[in-house]
C-alpha cells in the first residue's frame, strides 16, 4: 500500500537538502557551484508544487467539491514562495550573500510552516478521501517527481 | 473559507498583536527578576528563600508561560489544525490575567503576603481556564485526519501538564494563605507543583514543537519514532505514579521515579543535540547554538536534579532550578522568539500586499547574537552565584541587561514592521471585527 504523504513527505526533505546544498555553497561563496545547486532547488521545488497544483489538488477538489478549500490556500502559499524564489535567484545573480542569506532564511520559515499543514493535515486527508485512486495517484506523482523538472 | 480548512489558512492566523502582546510583555518580568536578584541577595542562597521563589515565578509565569501560550496560539494552527476560535478575545482576556497574576504571586511570595500570593494565583488560574478551555474547544474542531507526527498529541499532553501544574499552584496557595490541611507536608507538594511544571508543561511542550522544529527547520534527520511515540506518554504516566508515590509517602519509590523522570529529559536532550551535530545548514546562527545550549542545561539541570534525589543537598537543587529554568528555557525561548517574531513580522506584511524586507533585515544578525552571548553570561553568573553569594548582584545586573537586550531587539523588529508598512489589525479595519 502506497501512501501520498509518505511520497509527498519525502520529497519535502528531498528538497530540503536541494535547499541546504545551497545555501552551504552561497555562504562559501563558492558561486558557480551555488548557482547550479540554486537551479536544481528551484526545479525540484518547482516540480513538488505543479505536481500538486496539477495532479494532487484537482483530485482532492473533484472528490470533496471543496474547491476553496485549503487547495487554494497551498495554491497560494506557492505563489509567495515562488515570489521568495525569484528573490533569491535575484541576490545570486549580484553575489549578494548576505541577502542571499536573509531570504534562504525567509523562504525556509515559509516553507516549513507550509509543509507542516501539508504533512499534518492536507496529505493525510488526500489519503483518506482519495483512497480508491490513491495506489495509481501515487504512481503517478512518483513518477513525476522522481524527474525533478517541472513539466 | 475558514470553515471549511480550519488552521490551514492564513486568515485563521490571529492578528499580529495577539501574540505579540505575551512576546513583549515577557521580558520585563525577566527585567524584573533580574532587579529582584540585584535588591535581594537572598535570593540564590537556597531555593527556599521567599526571593527565589519571587524570581522563579517571575521567570516562570511571568516570563515563559507568556511567551509559550503566545506561541502555542501560532503553532496549534499549523501543526494540529487547531484555531482558537476568538483569538483576539482569548489574549485580551488571559493576557492582563496572566500578567497580574504573575505580579501579585511574585510579590506575595516575595514578600511573604499570603493575601497577595493567593490573589495572583487566582488571576492566573483564571487566565488559563480561559486559555484551556479555547484551546481544548479548538481541537474540537480540528480535522480528524491525523498525519504521522506525534506533535498535535504531545500538545494536548503539554496542556494537561499545565492544568495539573495550575491546580497544584492554586492549593499551594490556598494552603500558604488559609492553612488547608492536606494529605502531604508543603515541601513534598512544592516538589510535586515544581516536576509537574518542568516535565509535564515546560518540557513537554518544548519536545512536542521540537519534534517538528529541529529536523525541519535545522534540517536534521527526524527523531526515531520509538522515542517520540512513547516519550510523552511515558512522562506523563511517569509523573502520576511519583505523585502517587509522594502522597503515599513511598519514599524510595519516588526517588526511583523521579530518576527515570530525569533520564527522559537527558534522553530527549542528548537525541536533540545529536541530531542538530548531523544539521545539514553549514551556517549554524546564534538562535541554533542558543538551542544547543539550552539543551545542554537541560541536561546538566536533569544530571544535578539525579544529584539532590540522592543528597538532599541544596546547592545540586539550586544548580538545577537555574540550569533548566535560565539555560534551558529561556535559553529555548529566546532562540524560538527570534525565529517567530520576525517571521511573523514579515507574513503579516506579505499578507497585506507589501513587499516585505526579508527576516535578516526585519532582524539582524549582531544584535541578536550579542543579546544571546549576554544570556550565556547571565547563566555562567547565576550558576557561580550560588558558590560565591557576592556574584548574585552581578547576575542580577546580567539577567536585566539580558532581557532588556531581548526587549529592544524584538521592538527593533516591530518598528521595522511599522516602518516597512505594517498596520496593527488591518483585516478589522478593512472587515469590521472580524477577530473577536
Amino acid at each position: 500500500m502506497s501512501l501520498i504523504s509518505s511520497l509527498m513527505t519525502q520529497d519535502h526533505r528531498d528538497c530540503d537538502h536541494e535547499f541546504a546544498l545551497a545555501e552551504s555553497l552561497v555562504a562559501r561563496r563558492d558561486w558557480d557551484a551555488a548557482a547550479k545547486a540554486v537551479n536544481a532547488f528551484a526545479a525540484a521545488l518547482e516540480t513538488h508544487f505543479r505536481a500538486e497544483e496539477e495532479q494532487l489538488f484537482p483530485r482532492f477538489e473533484a472528490v470533496t467539491g471543496m474547491t476553496h478549500g485549503p487547495t487554494e490556500v497551498m495554491r497560494g502559499e506557492h505563489a509567495d514562495m515562488r515570489s521568495i524564489v525569484a528573490s533569491l535567484k535575484d541576490a545570486l545573480a549580484r553575489r549578494d550573500a548576505d541577502d542571499f542569506a536573509g531570504e534562504a532564511e525567509t523562504l525556509l520559515i515559509m516553507m516549513q510552516q507550509h509543509n507542516m499543514k501539508e504533512e499534518n493535515m492536507l496529505y493525510p486527508m488526500c489519503d483518506a478521501r482519495l483512497a480508491t485512486e490513491r495506489d495509481a495517484l501515487t504512481e503517478a506523482l512518483g513518477q513525476r517527481i522522481s524527474r525533478k523538472m517541472p513539466a | 473559507m475558514s470553515s471549511a480548512n480550519p488552521g490551514l489558512s492564513y486568515e485563521d492566523a490571529p492578528p499580529f498583536s495577539v501574540p505579540l502582546r505575551y512576546f513583549l510583555t515577557a521580558p520585563l518580568f525577566g527585567i524584573a527578576a533580574g532587579a529582584l536578584l540585584l535588591i535581594d541577595g537572598s535570593a540564590l542562597g537556597s531555593r527556599w528563600s521567599p526571593a527565589a521563589l519571587g524570581a522563579v515565578h517571575l521567570v516562570a509565569t511571568g516570563s515563559m508561560l507568556q511567551v509559550m501560550l503566545g506561541a502555542l496560539m501560532q503553532i496549534l494552527p499549523v501543526v494540529a489544525g487547531a484555531s482558537l476560535l476568538t483569538p483576539l478575545r482569548t489574549a485580551r482576556l488571559t493576557h492582563p490575567l496572566l500578567a497580574g497574576g504573575s505580579v501579585g504571586l511574585s510579590w506575595g511570595l516575595w514578600q511573604g503576603q499570603p493575601g497577595a500570593t493567593l490573589a495572583g494565583a487566582a488571576l492566573l488560574a483564571a487566565g488559563l481556564a480561559i486559555f484551556l478551555l479555547a484551546a481544548a474547544l479548538a481541537f474540537r474542531r480540528a480535522p480528524s485526519a491525523r498525519g504521522r507526527s506525534d506533535t498535535p498529541r504531545d500538545l494536548r499532553l503539554a496542556l494537561i501538564g499545565l492544568l495539573v501544574t495550575a491546580a497544584l499552584g492554586v492549593i499551594l496557595a490556598t494552603t500558604l494563605a488559609r492553612g488547608l490541611s492536606l494529605p502531604i507536608d508543603l515541601p513534598a507538594l512544592v516538589n510535586l507543583h515544581a516536576g509537574w511544571a518542568w516535565m509535564g508543561w515546560g518540557a513537554m511542550l518544548v519536545a512536542a514543537t521540537s519534534w517538528v522544529i529541529v529536523p525541519m527547520f535545522q534540517i536534521t534527520p527526524a527523531y526515531p519514532q520509538r522515542l517520540t511515540r512513547v516519550w510523552a506518554p511515558s512522562v506523563l504516566i511517569l509523573l502520576a505514579l511519583w505523585s502517587i508515590a509522594a502522597i503515599a509517602s513511598l519514599h524510595g519509590t519516588g526517588i526511583a521515579l523521579a530518576g527515570l523522570l530525569c533520564a527522559l529529559a537527558i534522553g530527549f536532550g542528548a537525541t536533540t543535540l545529536r541530531l542538530q551535530a548531523r544539521s545539514r545548514r553549514s551556517t549554524p546562527d546564534a538562535s541554533f547554538l542558543a538551542f544547543r545550549l539550552a539543551m545542554t542545561s537541560i541536561i546538566a539541570g536533569s544530571v544535578a536534579i539525579l544529584g539532590s534525589l540522592v543528597t538532599e543537598a541544596d546547592a545540586l537543587s539550586l544548580l538545577a532550578g537555574i540550569l533548566i529554568l535560565h539555560g534551558g528555557f529561556v535559553g529555548v525561548i529566546s532562540a524560538m522568539l527570534y525565529k517567530i517574531v520576525p517571521f511573523l513580522a514579515w507574513l503579516h506584511l506579505t499578507q497585506a500586499g507589501i513587499k516585505a524586507p526579508n527576516v535578516k533585515k526585519l532582524s539582524p544578525d549582531l544584535p541578536v547574537r550579542r543579546q544571546l552571548i549576554t544570556h550565556a553570561a547571565a547563566l555562567a553568573l547565576l550558576l557561580g552565584a550560588v558558590f560565591l553569594p557576592l556574584l548574585s548582584y552581578a547576575a542580577g545586573a546580567a539577567v536585566m541587561l539580558e532581557f532588556g537586550w531581548l526587549l529592544g531587539n524584538l521592538a527593533r523588529i516591530v518598528l521595522a514592521w511599522q516602518r516597512a508598512g505594517g498596520r496593527w489589525n488591518p483585516a478589522a479595519a478593512a472587515e469590521g471585527e472580524k477577530y473577536v
